[in-house]
């Protein structure tokens, strides 16, 4: 039984053994006191008429008027006369109870009252007894008012008592179901805080979960730290903190390949021409800081990502990968500023930094990219005047003409519905753990990826209602194909309170279905809205809906903060997984990684597994499922 | 040894438990039924009169247990004259007033033997008691206001005495202190009856026990009869 059941019964149980208890004391101790004044009022009458008698002739008549006399005021039940033998001589009776006492009561509180008696003298002899007795009815008619008045006042005071009692128990469940709550979340893993409650025990109890709660966060944000401390000494250069070529290659094969928004974008190339000339001008330590200023600038010109891709290809090429966007003419404006800030910091030497501009779209082969790249950095360095830049403007076939068709047309095909497509994701034995399923949506007559509308959708602040629309059309086909689907939710969708609660409404409604949704966000998550997830993960979670981060690289050194948030799984990275059998630090990382996430009961996910030997050694690191194009399911 | 440990707390507390419910119990045994000695208890009876009056009211005390014992087995008259001498002879007729510091004080035996003074209704009271004690039952005896004529002259004074009826309408002999033989009423020309009592209906049922409730002591009787259980006579 639940502790504030027992509360409830107990200050129950009290209240009635104090009612009922007083209501007994009050009415025995009413019914002796008025039996006692009864007895005493029929000895009393009783030896004041026997008296008088004694004075009078001993004639009937006037002894049966005085008896009559008497009794006609109302208040006995009897007078009764008898002679020295018992026999009766005169008798007033009258046995109908008047009065409104319920019979029940009358039972209840008999009074036993003795007759009065006392003896008439005629001279020195005796001439009889008399025997007389009151009326009860008064005696209950008082005795039941006082006991429906004390009712009253008990009823009173028991609500009374109720209502505080409400109150106490109320401060102590409020806190305690929190209490509770926070050990459910440990025991799941989730190492949550909460605020301390006043009642002691209960605060103790909350400190030491609090304790813990702060010692994890500290582990696993110490260990994620040094988790990412190795992946940064195996994947950037070490002078400028850029990406490794072979680390960006595979960045940026995976985003051309991928089905998302950021498989849409610019490349920008720049050379820092005649390197050794500028060595033995700055020395190599300027011209370290130099290389570092560039990569700082140019990454500064990426305001989506977390971390912008910015890799150094040999010693004086660096190539930076702008996801989402889109306006070429605005992005050169920005490079060049960029550039000119990068000179201004060695106003003494001359410095010359070609630069090219390429943008990218979905299933571009990289090498073609790379050798227009080449070729317009080529074409710059042989510019001679100050601005070295080259944009390679390809023809982009743009479904729309303006703004406004787009947004008509994103609204009736978001209205219309969008597909689904499955990628399977699988675990060690080859089983579905679920199927990611990014949205298409049918533009201009035919069924586009995400890479062509989601830099618009974005544009228009439409993601809520796409991601709505995604939720509504996935609930659909369970109702026919009942499998695990993960559906990408967006940044701006679990920041926007409208779009939570017609989700949490929507799913409520198909509760069965609801248990199949796995939802997930991509990593490059800011602080707020990893609270918002957190609101919402504690909102669907009792509808059985599970909630992934995905494409974590870099961002794993916020697993600290969302260690408290319940996710049911994380997905790495492909560049973690790109050539993972080729690399024993690699391993090292992705198994920590993945050890780190297991003491939290998170499952870890490998994204973008290329072939059969990556996923291999993926499992035998300690990776719990895999997903890409190398996963082939029947 | 851990689990001994473990286990004394709870033993204790339980002890404790039901300590305190003993406890309870027990106040509540005492307090809503308290056990007044109630039965004739010689032992008693010396022990109050060694406290209030000492050595000399203990020998009255012993020679009316010597009466008592004596006059167990005889008839009624030898038990009505013994009685009636007894006290006519032992107490010594003083107003109320200067015995007692009170106008009319009701006097139980044992403070009238004690004193060796009394009031009249001392005297009748005294009688009384000590007839119930021979198995003299109180529907024969009664106690009688009576307007007496004291000598030849007119003046009248406010007596009681106590008449036995040896049937309920039959004419009483009168015990009395003024006129120390036992007559019957008729003969008493000097006295005037006006109103009997005993102790029926005072004593629930005619039973020695009293109703020990605190309104009742307001009463004379009511106040003698408690003096007399406290001292051991019923």
């Amino acid at each position: 039984m639940s502790l504030i059941k027992q509360l409830w019964l107990a200050i129950i149980a009290l209240l009635l053994l104090s009612f009922v208890g007083s209501l007994t004391i009050s009415i025995t101790t009413s019914r002796d006191y008025i039996e006692q004044e009864v007895r005493i009022k029929n000895a009393d009458n009783a030896n004041a008429l026997a008296l008088s008698m004694s004075q009078l002739d001993k004639e009937l008549v006037t002894l049966e008027l005085l008896i009559a006399a008497q009794f006609d005021t109302g208040y006995y039940r009897q007078i009764t006369l008898r002679d020295t033998d018992g026999s009766v001589l005169i008798e007033r009776v009258s046995d109908t109870y008047t009065g409104d006492v319920p019979v029940w009561f009358r039972q209840l509180v008999e009074f036993d009252v003795p007759s009065g008696t006392a003896t008439i003298q005629d001279g020195w002899r005796q001439f009889g007894t008399l025997e007389l007795d009151s009326q009860h009815s008064f005696a209950y008619a008082s005795l039941w008012r006082s006991t429906l008045e004390l009712a009253a006042w008990f009823l009173l005071a028991g609500a009374i008592s109720l209502a505080i009692a409400t109150m106490v128990v109320r401060g102590i469940k409020h806190p305690l179901s929190r209490v509770v709550a926070q050990a459910q979340d440990i025991s799941a893993r989730r190492f949550t805080t909460i605020e301390e409650p006043r009642t002691l025990e209960l605060r103790q109890v909350t400190q030491a979960m609090n304790i813990l709660s702060a010692n994890v966060h500290q582990m696993l944000s110490h260990e994620s730290h040094k988790l990412d401390e190795l992946r940064r000494h195996l994947q950037h250069d070490r002078v400028t903190g850029a990406l490794n070529r072979d680390v960006f290659m595979g960045k940026l094969s995976s985003q051309l390949s991928s089905d998302g928004a950021r498989a849409t974008g610019m490349l920008v190339m720049v050379r820092v021409q005649e390197l050794e000339t500028l060595n033995e001008q700055l020395g190599y330590a300027g011209t370290d800081q130099l290389l570092v200023t560039l990569v700082t600038q140019l990454g500064q010109l990426d305001n989506v990502s977390s971390e912008p891709v910015v890799g150094r290809l040999n010693g004086s090429d660096f190539i930076f990968m702008l996801p989402l966007v889109d306006d070429v003419e605005e992005l050169r404006i920005q490079v060049m500023a960029a550039l000119v800030e990068v000179t201004a910091t060695v106003p003494d030497v001359e410095v010359y930094l070609p630069t090219a501009i390429v943008p990218y779209a979905p299933h571009d082969e990289r090498a073609i990219l790379l050798a227009t790249l080449d070729d317009a950095l080529a074409q710059a360095e042989s510019l001679t005047s100050f601005e070295q830049v080259v944009v390679r403007q390809r023809e982009r076939v743009s479904l729309y003409s303006s703004h406004a068709e787009w947004r008509a047309a994103l609204e009736t095909a978001i209205q219309a519905g969008p597909e689904l497509a499955y990628f399977p994701v699988v675990d060690a034995h080859g089983d579905i753990l679920h199927y990611e399923c990014p949205a298409r949506l049918q533009l201009a007559g035919k069924w586009h990826t995400a890479g062509v509308f989601i830099p618009w959708v974005t544009r228009f602040d439409m993601e809520p209602a796409l991601d709505l629309a995604v939720v509504k059309k996935a609930l659909l086909t369970l109702q026919t194909d009942l499998k695990p689907v993960g559906i990408n939710l967006s940044a701006a969708s679990i920041t926007n309170t409208q779009f939570v609660n017609n989700l949490r409404n929507l799913l409520v409604s198909q509760p069965l279905l609801a248990k199949q949704l796995c939802f997930e966000v991509p990593a490059t998550l800011s602080t707020h809205a990893i609270g918002s997830l957190r609101g919402l993960c504690a909102a669907l979670r009792p509808l059985g809906c599970t909630f992934g981060i995905e494409h974590v690289g870099a961002e794993f050194t916020k697993l600290a903060d969302l260690h408290d948030v319940g996710l049911a799984y994380l997905k790495m990275d492909s560049s973690l997984i790109h050539q993972l059998h080729a690399s024993h630090e690699q391993q090292t990382i992705v198994r920590g990684m993945a050890t780190l996430c297991h003491s939290l009961g998170i499952q870890v996910i490998g994204e973008g597994v290329a072939d059969d030997d990556e996923l291999v050694c993926l499992f035998r690191v300690g990776v719990d499922g895999a997903t890409g194009p190398g996963i082939h399911y029947a | 040894m851990p689990a001994s440990s473990d286990h004394s707390p709870a033993t204790f507390s339980r002890r404790q438990f039901l300590t305190t419910v003993g406890a309870l119990c027990l106040g509540l045994g005492l307090g809503i039924h308290p056990t007044p000695a109630s039965a004739f208890d010689p032992q008693r009876l010396r022990q109050s009169m060694q406290q209030q009056y000492g050595q000399a009211g203990l020998a009255v005390l012993e020679e009316w247990l010597a009466l008592l014992q004596q006059l167990q087995n005889q008839n009624v008259q030898a038990k009505l004259r013994g009685v009636n001498d007894f006290f006519n002879r032992r107490i010594r007729w003083v107003d109320d007033i200067r015995i007692w510091g009170e106008e009319d004080f009701w006097a139980t035996p044992l403070e009238a033997m004690g004193k060796g003074q009394g009031d009249c209704e001392d005297y009748s009271i005294a009688k009384y008691i000590t007839l119930k004690q021979l198995s003299v039952t109180s529907q024969y005896l009664r106690m009688i206001y009576v307007r007496a004529r004291i000598g030849r002259s007119q003046i009248t004074q406010a007596h009681m005495v106590l008449g036995y009826y040896s049937t309920p309408d039959a004419e009483p002999l009168v015990l009395d202190n003024i006129v120390p033989s036992i007559t019957p009423a008729s003969q008493r020309t000097d006295l005037d009856p006006l109103f009997s009592f005993n102790s029926e209906g005072l004593w629930a049922g005619g039973s020695s026990e009293s109703r020990a409730d605190p309104l009742a002591r307001l009463s004379r009787w009511r106040s003698v009869i408690e003096r007399m259980q406290t001292q051991g006579f019923i």
